[in-house]
């Protein structure tokens, strides 16, 4: 019904609903790029005219900016100028340039997080000015700093994007996978509504990685169905890194790299709180997270922070019925404490996260003749109740992650940084079963991983920069006995040991870095199959390196180029699976001959950004050979509980490209628009054929209009927003369903901040999925036995003092 | 700053404990609890008075590797005579474990049922009433009966053991009822049985 409403809404709707279903996705998606273009070229003659009109003006404001107590360099500061409309963000050393002034008297702020905002007056006339701007620390107080500027976690060449601020307050509520579909070239590969991967440029899994504040995530990622142990609620910023950054964070970064980034601890007397209360109807979700940002005014330099969230949600609806046991619980908890003074730096870190979710009853076949059954019906035979209640098929999982940092500044030139992890994954399946093995799970892991960092940063005379390191990861792996259940991956050990030098050079508006890195891994891995012990030891070695480079065209366009090679040794399931997967209704058997995949990813971003638009082009390609997929043999196996597909893992050439491209325009003051899109190919070249589970081409676009008062427009904001989801065309040679047919989805969402004196208080609400317009995500495993998710209201309560 | 000049040893205890942890365990072999490795149909002949007659025979589907990898299931011929009527008690067992399955699914007959099907049914050659003793619509125990005039002397029987199901869907309480899988639930055993009718 949902299709039908919205048809006969509007001439808008109906237009819309012609150019859906009327053309072909390729035409489609022809109009939007032609748009595009459109778009784009209408930016390239606006810079022009812009940068005609800087032709005479050729002078440069740098600058350092220092804390003022100690003459220490602040990162992350930003400096404004007024009358431009221009600014820039300090780097590491404290260091700024603004170019391309014209000769006259300017006003500039700077402002920095906690400190007492400058506003000076500079002249400018004949040459490039320097100016020392020296910051004073005030108690931190979030509510009356309006933090303007942003720099990201990582310095890199690669195409980065974060999520911070407004938009990381709309995404609250969501699960890390979800909440990072809002950066272009990023999508979900979900298990349901409640376990999603992020998918980077078409990779998830272990081609990618995820740092918990700055620790590689180590759970069992290899599952399509195990999402991440992260609690998003931890971080206040999480950025995307689009590039193969192995040689900066060791194997397996093949796709790109998640960092969830915890704020950073206060130096000074502070206190802050900051209270989350969310509420949705689909699912009846409830969640709530409460931090706490405290410095000791006693001792100088300690700082800390506690924060903790808890999330229930029932059965998810449909437009049509629920979802049977699709409900989760999900408990966190995460505290720093911090020390620092000048030379010396100790952070200790530590977070929990433990969830349980319910798996959809109706996808959990006996046989084949079960899941064909299903698949035919296109939706749960049962019409289930809204509860609360987790049932068998569920997932228990917690994990632990401690962490101890240092750093240790030598001399002002050089830094001595330590960093040690510590990981206890536990992982518990349960299958629906007979009898007493009902309590018992049917997978039971649990895994123990230590990482060791030890790294020499170094900052010679500006324009050299770079880091040398070491970097070891240990991972015991071990099945819980007493499952019932021949264990699916073998109980291992593994060690990884790499060593890697990176520097950079910067030089007036060119960027250039290399890096290299060489690894070495052993795996150990033991078990038992029918009474035998079978037991195998491998070994695998690579090197890995990059080269990038940054060159800031105009002050309005940036280009970014980033070639670098990666590798992923293969998982422990795809050298030894054997067996039945049970939601698949599949035997799976790997191959411990498998070598390491090895990849090399090219990435070009080119970044336009004036006070109205912004626009960012990525562009990539990425080669990668003895590519790991699971093949469908065409085989059956035959059992008394019935027939089973057959499936193995292959290894085959891959190639992988695509373009991401996002923008925003303001209109005016307060009417603004925005557009996000992917498009992601990705070829097995061994075979001239497709594989499975890549994003089909999307976009993401809205506008909104700022209601506030003058002064304060964003303060009352109000966005609507349409995403575009094409059908995959270029499926694989065999699935068990077609690809879903494309679909548009129509959001809304008010955002209110509210100042009560020196406190914040933040309104938004929003409705996901207004039409309740029924859909199967392709990229949604469980879109053969059930619908998406239908209509959402979520009201979000956000309280800062 | 006392506590600071101790840092290294806090440091050094706690990586050792870490390290100390991370030696992954031997592997045990498991015992695949839910595994089936054997049904046996009993089949014993009834007199018009419902009355035992002459001794019971059976048919076993037997696959003693479970589901892993190797070799395809046994499944003997049901050889049963036109225009009698039998009673068939069916027992599950997992013959690795050494466990009956069959006391399981009784303990859960609320969450179980057999159906059965195949051309047998279809064409009428055979026909079956749930007959569990217990009332609940199970099927470990059927009455079997056989056409006087089947028009054939061999036919095929699936049986299917649901799990999970909703037992009150609208046709469920046929022991015939094709459309199982709208009941819900999954299958934990489909075999299909050769049978063959004697004069």
């Amino acid at each position: 019904m949902g299709t039908s409403l919205f048809c006969h809404l509007s001439p808008f709707a109906t237009l819309f609903q012609n150019f859906w279903e009327c053309q072909r996705e390729q035409s489609i998606f022809a109009t939007v790029f032609h748009k595009v273009s459109s778009f784009l070229l209408g930016f390239l003659f606006f810079a022009g005219s812009q940068l005609a009109i800087a032709q005479t003006c050729d002078l440069v404001l740098r600058g350092k900016i220092l804390h003022l107590e100690n003459d220490d360099a602040i990162e992350a500061a930003y400096v404004w100028i007024l009358e431009t409309r221009t600014g820039a963000v300090s780097d590491q050393n404290g260091n700024f340039v603004i170019r391309e002034l014209c000769p006259g008297t300017y006003t500039v702020t700077v402002q920095y997080l906690g400190h007492k905002e400058i506003r000076q007056t500079v002249n400018l006339s004949g040459n490039s000015t320097a100016q020392t701007f020296r910051m004073e620390e005030e108690s931190l107080d979030l509510g009356s700093v309006e933090v303007h500027g942003h720099r990201e976690a990582v310095q890199t060449t690669t195409a980065i994007t974060s999520l911070y601020g407004d938009e990381m307050l709309q995404s609250r509520g969501e699960s890390l996978g979800e909440s990072l579909k809002r950066v272009a070239g990023v999508t979900t590969f979900s298990t349901g509504n409640t376990i999603s991967k992020p998918v980077i440029h078409g990779m998830h899994s272990n081609r990618i990685m995820i740092l918990n504040n700055g620790i590689r995530l180590e759970g069992q990622q290899w599952g399509a169905e195990h999402a991440p142990e992260i609690d998003p609620f931890l971080a206040d910023e999480i950025t995307v890194i689009k590039g193969a950054e192995t040689v900066r964070f060791g194997p397996e970064a093949m796709g790109g790299v998640i960092l969830v980034n915890p704020p950073a601890l206060p130096t000074n007397k502070a206190s802050q709180t900051d209270i989350h209360l969310l509420g949705a109807t689909n699912g009846g979700m409830g969640n709530l997270s409460a931090s706490y940002l405290g410095g000791s005014g006693k001792i100088k330099g300690l700082g800390y922070r506690v924060q903790g969230s808890i999330k229930r949600a029932g059965n998810v609806k449909s437009p049509d019925y629920y979802q049977a046991n699709t409900g989760m619980s999900e408990y966190n908890l995460s505290g720093s404490a911090g020390y620092s003074s000048e030379k010396l730096g100790i952070e200790a870190y530590y977070s929990y996260f433990n969830t349980e979710i319910g798996i959809l009853k109706d996808a959990h076949t006996g046989n084949l003749s079960d899941l064909i059954d299903i698949i035919e019906n296109g939706r749960p035979f049962t019409d289930a109740e809204f509860s609360y209640a987790i049932e068998n098929p569920k997932q228990k999982v917690s994990h632990h992650l401690a962490k101890l940092k240092s750093h240790y500044h030598l001399n002002p030139n050089w830094k001595l940084n330590f960093q040690y992890g510590f990981q206890l994954n536990n992982r518990q399946e349960f299958d629906k079963r007979r009898g007493e093995l009902n309590t018992k799970p049917s997978l039971d892991l649990e895994l123990f991983t230590n990482t060791v960092d030890f790294f020499l940063d170094h900052n010679l005379k500006q324009n050299w920069s770079g880091s040398f390191g070491l970097n070891i990861i240990q991972q015991a792996n071990s099945n819980v006995p007493g499952t019932g259940v021949t264990p699916l991956i073998p109980n291992y050990d593994l060690f990884n040991g790499g060593i890697y030098a990176m520097e950079k050079y910067l030089k007036g508006p060119l960027e250039l870095e290399a890096g290299l890195r060489y690894d070495f891994r052993t795996v150990d891995a033991a078990r038992y199959v029918d009474e035998e012990l079978q037991q195998s030891n491998l070994e695998y070695k690579n090197f890995s390196a990059f080269v990038g480079g940054l060159y800031q065209l105009s002050p309005y366009f940036a280009f970014t180029s980033n070639i670098g090679t990666a590798w992923r040794p293969p998982n422990v399931n795809e050298l030894f699976s054997q067996g039945l997967h049970h939601g698949a209704a599949a035997v799976e058997i790997g191959d411990p001959t498998m070598v390491s995949e090895k990849s090399i990813k090219w990435v070009n971003g080119l970044e336009y950004e004036s006070d109205r638009a912004v626009v960012e082009l990525t562009a990539y390609a990425n080669r990668i050979s003895n590519y790991i997929y699971l093949n469908p043999t065409g085989e059956t196996y035959v059992s008394l509980r019935g027939t089973f597909n057959v499936y193995e893992y292959l290894q085959a050439d891959a190639f992988f490209y695509g373009f991401d491209l996002s923008g925003s325009y303001n209109f005016t003051d307060r009417a603004s628009a925005y557009l996000k899109g992917s498009i992601i190919r990705a070829k097995n070249t061994d075979e001239d054929s497709y594989f499975p589970f890549i994003p089909s081409d999307r976009m993401d676009w809205g506008v909104s209009y700022s209601l506030g008062k003058k002064g304060n427009l964003d303060s009352d904001k109000i966005t609507i927003s349409n995403v575009l989801v094409a059908s995959q065309k270029r499926e694989p040679d065999f699935d068990l369903a077609p690809a879903p047919p494309g679909y548009a989805l129509f959001n809304i969402g008010y955002l209110k901040k509210i100042q009560l004196a020196k406190n914040q208080f933040n309104i938004g609400l929003q409705v996901n999925n207004l039409f309740n317009t029924e859909y199967k995500e392709y990229m949604n495993r469980f879109r053969y036995f059930t619908a998406d998710m239908g209509r959402n209201i979520l009201l979000k309560l956000n309280y800062q003092f | 700053m006392k506590n600071f000049q101790k840092f290294p040893i806090y440091l050094f205890a706690t990586l050792a404990m870490g390290f100390a942890s991370c030696e992954s365990e031997d592997p045990v072999p498991e015992n695949d609890g839910e595994l089936i490795t054997d049904v046996t149909l009993t089949l014993q002949e009834l007199d018009e008075s419902g009355s035992p007659v002459g001794t019971p025979f059976s048919a076993t589907a037997s696959d003693p590797e479970g589901i892993e990898v190797g070799a395809t299931p046994t499944i003997e011929t049901v050889t049963v005579k036109k225009g009698k009527t039998y009673r068939m008690d069916i027992t599950v067992t997992n013959s690795i474990a050494g466990e009956d399955i069959t006391a399981e699914i009784l303990e859960e007959a609320d969450e179980h049922q057999f159906f059965f099907l195949g051309g047998a049914f279809s064409s009428n050659i055979l026909t079956i009433a749930y007959d569990d003793p217990s009332g609940e619509l199970l099927g470990l125990r059927t009455e079997l009966g056989v056409s006087s005039s089947p028009g054939t002397n061999n036919t095929q029987m699936q049986v299917i053991l649901r799990h999970a199901l909703n037992k009150s869907y609208p046709g469920a309480t046929n022991p015939n009822f094709q459309d199982y899988a709208q009941a819900g639930g999954e299958t934990d055993l489909d075999i299909t049985f050769p049978v063959v009718i004697e004069n």
